[in-house]
């Protein structure tokens, strides 16, 4: 009996060993390639591959290869905290593509080993609005607050002066229940009226005691800013349900899809990425490079694209060699380029890790075009 | 109010199709098939698998996924479930559980996570009616009870009326007895655990082309698992009423209470059903003592 | 290797000794050096490796108190886990992270949750008995939830390195020992437990209960009793859970996590201590083996999108075969083997003397 436990022990004593360090930019990254939040954070992941590949084939940044440690989190905390703990080994920057619900884990390591930590595919946090923590980053289309406030201010402008009534449709995650109650807070604050925030469980298989909530209480636009299924959920019930109102959601990466999908006129996705119908030269660019490599189409890559730009931008920046903390601070001065894919460009300060302007574009299906159409132009926040 | 009984009708019916899953596999088997769930979400795959080969043809599409359904419960239960025929009732119930990991590791591998919607393949439209009283359901809500009503009316036709039923109901009940009579009660089960596909394949459809297609979906057997103790594990009957306390007790939950109770509510049934009276509400209470 | 013949005792001690042969003292301390030892060979991975397989084996040992020895299937294990980890979650909240509070905390909450599931649990059997306990589970599950979204920091609660005093738990090595010592400890009490008046009762209880009831045990109590020993070991592996990963979040114990363990104590053989630890290794070893594998044959691209389905697709393929055709489970074959290699070249055992 005891023998046996004693074989076992010596068998795993030749387990596999710790890869040599070599002269390279080393990279951790955390996302949600597989679980159900895959189809918002995969695409990252794909993009930051093909994306580096291609760096190192042309020869890497300042002469050095980047290498960048991928792990699959599947959108849970628990596994999330395993994978910090593993990426933190011998990494310049950890990069975070997943869920809101991963994010303490990573903070937490980030404070800890004091390891710079980029977030590429999910919600800014608070801390890297200003005044940011000096090693917390985010190069993501959106961020808490900031959306509510344009978002409010589109509605406002669509009503036109009359008076509407709207609704907020949360998940039950903390960031979407806080921001969606701030948004409350703000509507009440701009003179709109207001119904209590209806909160839906991430996998409710029905959602129709919700929509019936909202349709209820007579909500002529409601608003919902959360993982998409839960979203675009709500606003089929309520089309279902033979509501009549107008809804306007967070656009992630499966908006230019869903939008042809639904065919739904009164569905508005706001966003900060450009959508790939608008067919800019970096679209066709993405679309080329992205061909045949990747599970998800080109049009899933803008908001991973856009990530894997800005850390390109700041490994160049911090040269070589290249220790975390002067990659933090070469970090705190970067300002890339977007070349289309927002509405303009990312600009980091010591005191804002989220950029100095935010931009925003609304999109939704034209029924006499019978396509995509934006709704109006860039909308510029700036970010104090 | 008329909204909250529509919803309550329409949830209802969704968790009989499934609950007469279980209910058709334990009466046959004693076995307790917890992989239901994941039957349900492999015959959403299968309609969406055809539908993607053949766009724009319901019948056939949603006939297909039926029938492969269908084959794939008499599949498992001849490899899988005929082998634990000596075992102990809870291996094989656990043997069940780890079909339903199978059914969906197989699931992510060939389709990964990503979320499907079969309705626009299949070419219809999913528009809301009006229901009077003021209710508003969508088009394919009114079909899932209309499926649901249907399903159980040739059940208990099958079960009562048809030689096939009458045996299936004998060997379900003694089946040393059932074989010594001559029947074949290896081909019953069978029959049992395909018939289990076809209703789990009918929930799937339904709910898929409803709501939306993931590997997921799986958990909603659970629920209906609930719904099948509280009428009764071995009756067919007892289904129904289950099905609309616990939907009931959801939708009620999710309106007026905290809409997180929504997930727990089916199980809090479950314990109260189980506190107070083990066997259900019109099962036969001897099952109690059966291991 | 118990055969019958050149095998007596004289002392009732000798009788009793949990380790009696004179080759199997000198196997055990081969194996305690070759533990105490192992952080010298072996790599920080291997060792966190071997460190998990001892936690998983505390909760799998735990599961086969209640499940092996007293024959009460549960279903509801992962909720036992969540009620330890949350215990520590909450007095971390309120600021008394200290392990000296959380551990003993846990295994009060853990027997008091054992009581609450038991006493109700009596008037159920066999598969009813497993659908309350999983039915109790989610409301475990739902009651951590509720914690974590209303008063727990949000997504999830951070649990600090455990303290004793000046000396800080921290570190693959150190968490390596206190962790096999912890499953030492634990696999200690469990074979005794077996060996004790309680664990005959319990096996009574499980073989026969009328038989049992009718030679004069006190069935009900008995029962109560396994709820409470399994629940309070298995709440103590979920504090420990809490502080080595270091975080606490309620979707890690979902209902996989308590076929993870339903899985241990069936692959490794149900009703054997020794059997709860080779299942809890198997199924801890089972996913590094699928990605070690992965590596070895270096798939490319797209090979992170089938790992996951993979391991759990091997999870659900290893426990079936072993569910329908090896149903002793790692324990029957290792009994096979050692059998063979003992016995040969005859085939079968003799009868044991009558002692």
């Amino acid at each position: 009996m005891k023998p046996g436990l004693a074989l076992l022990a010596a068998l795993l004593a030749f387990a596999t060993g710790v890869s040599p360090a070599l002269a390279q930019y080393r990279i951790g990254m955390s996302a949600a390639i597989t679980g159900p939040a895959s189809s918002t954070y995969a695409p990252t992941y794909e993009a930051y591959k093909v994306y580096f590949k291609r760096v190192n084939d042309a020869g890497g940044i300042n002469g050095q290869k980047v290498e960048i440690a991928y792990e699959d989190d599947r959108g849970e905390p628990q596994r999330a905290a395993a994978n910090a703990k593993k990426l933190a080994e011998g990494s310049i920057l950890m990069v975070n593509a997943s869920t809101s619900a991963t994010y303490k884990p990573f903070m937490t390591e980030s404070e800890a080993e004091k390891i710079p930590l980029m977030f590429g595919g999910g919600v800014c946090p608070r801390e890297a609005f200003p005044p940011a923590s000096p090693l917390i980053f985010c190069s993501t289309s959106f961020g808490s607050k900031w959306d509510s406030r344009f978002a409010l201010g589109f509605i406002k402008e669509q009503a036109g002066g009359k008076k509407v009534k709207i609704g907020f449709a949360a998940q039950d995650i903390p960031l979407s229940r806080i921001e969606l109650e701030f948004a409350e807070q703000h509507a009440k604050e701009m003179g709109l009226e207001t119904i209590p925030v209806v909160v839906v469980p991430g996998n409710t298989p029905d959602f129709t005691p919700f929509a019936q909530k909202l349709k209820d209480a007579g909500a002529d636009w409601v608003l919902s800013w959360a993982l998409w299924h839960v979203e675009v959920g709500v606003f089929e019930a309520l089309q279902r349900i033979g509501w009549q109102g107008s809804y306007l959601l967070y656009g992630h990466q499966q908006t230019q899809d869903e939008l042809t999908r639904l065919k739904a006129p009164s569905l508005h996705a706001f966003g900060g990425n450009t959508l790939f119908m608008e067919n800019l030269p970096i679209h066709a660019e993405i679309a080329s490079l992205v061909k045949g490599q990747t599970t998800h189409p080109a049009h899933y890559m803008a908001e991973g694209w856009v990530s894997a730009m800005v850390l390109e931008a700041a490994l160049k920046k911090c040269g070589w060699p290249c220790p975390k903390d002067k990659l933090a601070t070469a970090m705190a001065g970067v300002s890339v380029d977007t070349r289309g894919l927002r509405g303009g460009p990312i600009e980091w300060t010591a005191d804002n890790h989220y950029r100095k302007s935010t931009y925003y574009k609304v999109y939704r299906w034209d029924a006499a075009k019978g396509a995509i159409a934006p709704v109006g132009g860039w909308t510029r926040l700036e970010i104090k | 109010m008329t909204q909250a009984l529509a919803t309550t009708v329409v949830v209802a019916s969704l968790y009989a199709l499934l609950a007469a899953g279980y209910v058709l596999v334990y009466r046959a088997t004693r076995v307790l098939n917890l992989a239901q769930g994941d039957m349900m979400t492999l015959g959403g795959y299968f309609l969406f698998l055809v539908a993607t080969a053949v766009p724009g043809a319901p019948a056939v599409s949603v006939a297909a996924a039926v029938v492969l359904s269908a084959l794939s419960g008499f599949v498992i239960y001849r490899l899988l479930m005929r082998p634990m025929a000596g075992h102990p009732i809870f291996a094989a119930v656990l043997v069940t559980v780890t079909l339903g990991i199978l059914l969906r590791a197989a699931i992510v591998l060939v389709y990964t996570d990503r979320i499907r919607h079969p309705l626009p393949l299949l070419g219809l439209a999913n528009p809301p009616r009006r229901l009077p009283g003021g209710a508003v359901v969508s088009t394919l809500d009114v079909l899932t009870v209309g499926v649901a009503a249907l399903l159980f009316v040739a059940l208990f036709a099958f079960l009562r009326l048809s030689p096939l039923g009458i045996q299936m109901r004998a060997a379900g009940e003694k089946a040393l007895l059932a074989a010594q009579r001559g029947i074949n009660f290896q081909l019953l089960f069978a029959l049992s655990w395909a018939l289990a596909g076809f209703a789990g394949a009918l929930a799937g459809s339904l709910y898929a082309s409803n709501v939306r297609l993931d590997p997921s979906l799986g958990v909603l057997g659970l629920k209906a698992f609930a719904v099948a103790l509280v009428g009764g594990l071995d009756s067919l009957g007892g289904v129904i009423p289950g099905a609309l306390i616990v939907a009931a007790v959801e939708v009620l939950s999710v309106r007026y209470g905290d809409p997180l109770l929504a997930d727990v509510s089916p199980f809090l049934c479950l314990l109260a059903m189980l506190l107070v009276r083990p066997w259900g509400l019109f099962g036969t209470k001897e099952e109690l003592e059966r291991v | 290797m118990s055969l019958a013949g050149g095998y007596f005792k004289t002392t009732y001690d000798g009788d009793m000794a949990l380790v009696d042969t004179k080759l199997r003292r000198v196997m055990l301390v081969v194996l305690i050096i070759a533990l105490l030892a192992l952080p010298r060979f072996a790599s920080p991975f291997a060792l966190d490796l071997v460190a998990q397989v001892a936690l998983a084996a505390v909760g799998a040992l735990a599961l086969n108190i209640l499940t092996g020895f007293a024959g009460q299937v549960s279903l509801g294990h992962a909720g036992f886990i969540a009620a330890g980890a949350f215990t520590t979650a909450v007095l971390v909240e309120h600021r008394l992270p200290s392990p000296l509070l959380a551990l003993p905390a846990a295994a009060l909450v853990g027997a008091a949750l054992g009581v609450i599931v038991g006493i109700p649990a009596l008037r159920l059997k066999g598969l009813y008995l497993a659908l309350g306990t999983l039915a109790l589970h989610h409301v475990v599950l739902y009651a951590c939830g509720e914690f974590q979204n209303h008063w727990g920091a949000n997504t999830g609660v951070s649990i600090p390195p455990p303290r004793l005093g000046a000396w800080m738990l921290k570190g693959t090595t150190a968490w390596y020992y206190a962790l096999t010592a912890v499953a030492a400890l634990v696999l200690a009490l469990s074979v005794n437990l077996q060996r004790s008046r309680t664990g005959r009762a319990w096996m009574a209880i499980r073989d026969r209960e009328i038989a049992a009831e009718s030679v004069g045990i006190d069935v009900a109590r008995y029962k109560v009793l396994a709820f409470v020993w399994s629940s309070a070991i298995t709440a103590v592996a979920g504090a420990l859970f809490a502080y080595q990963r270091a975080f606490v979040s309620v979707e890690a114990f979902g209902f996989f996590l308590a076929i993870e363990y339903i899985a241990m104590i069936i692959i490794g053989g149900l009703g054997s201590s020794l059997g709860a630890v080779l299942g809890a290794a198997f199924v801890t070893l089972l996913p590094h083996g699928i990605d070690a594998a992965f590596a070895r044959l270096s798939v490319q691209g797209g090979a992170e999108y089938y790992l996951f389905p993979l391991k759990f697709g091997a999870f659900g393929l290893l426990m079936a075969v072993f569910l329908v055709f090896e149903p002793q489970g790692l324990v029957g074959i290792w009994r096979r083997v050692r059998n063979w290699f003992t016995l040969w070249p005859l085939r079968y055992r003799p009868l044991r003397p009558a002692s």
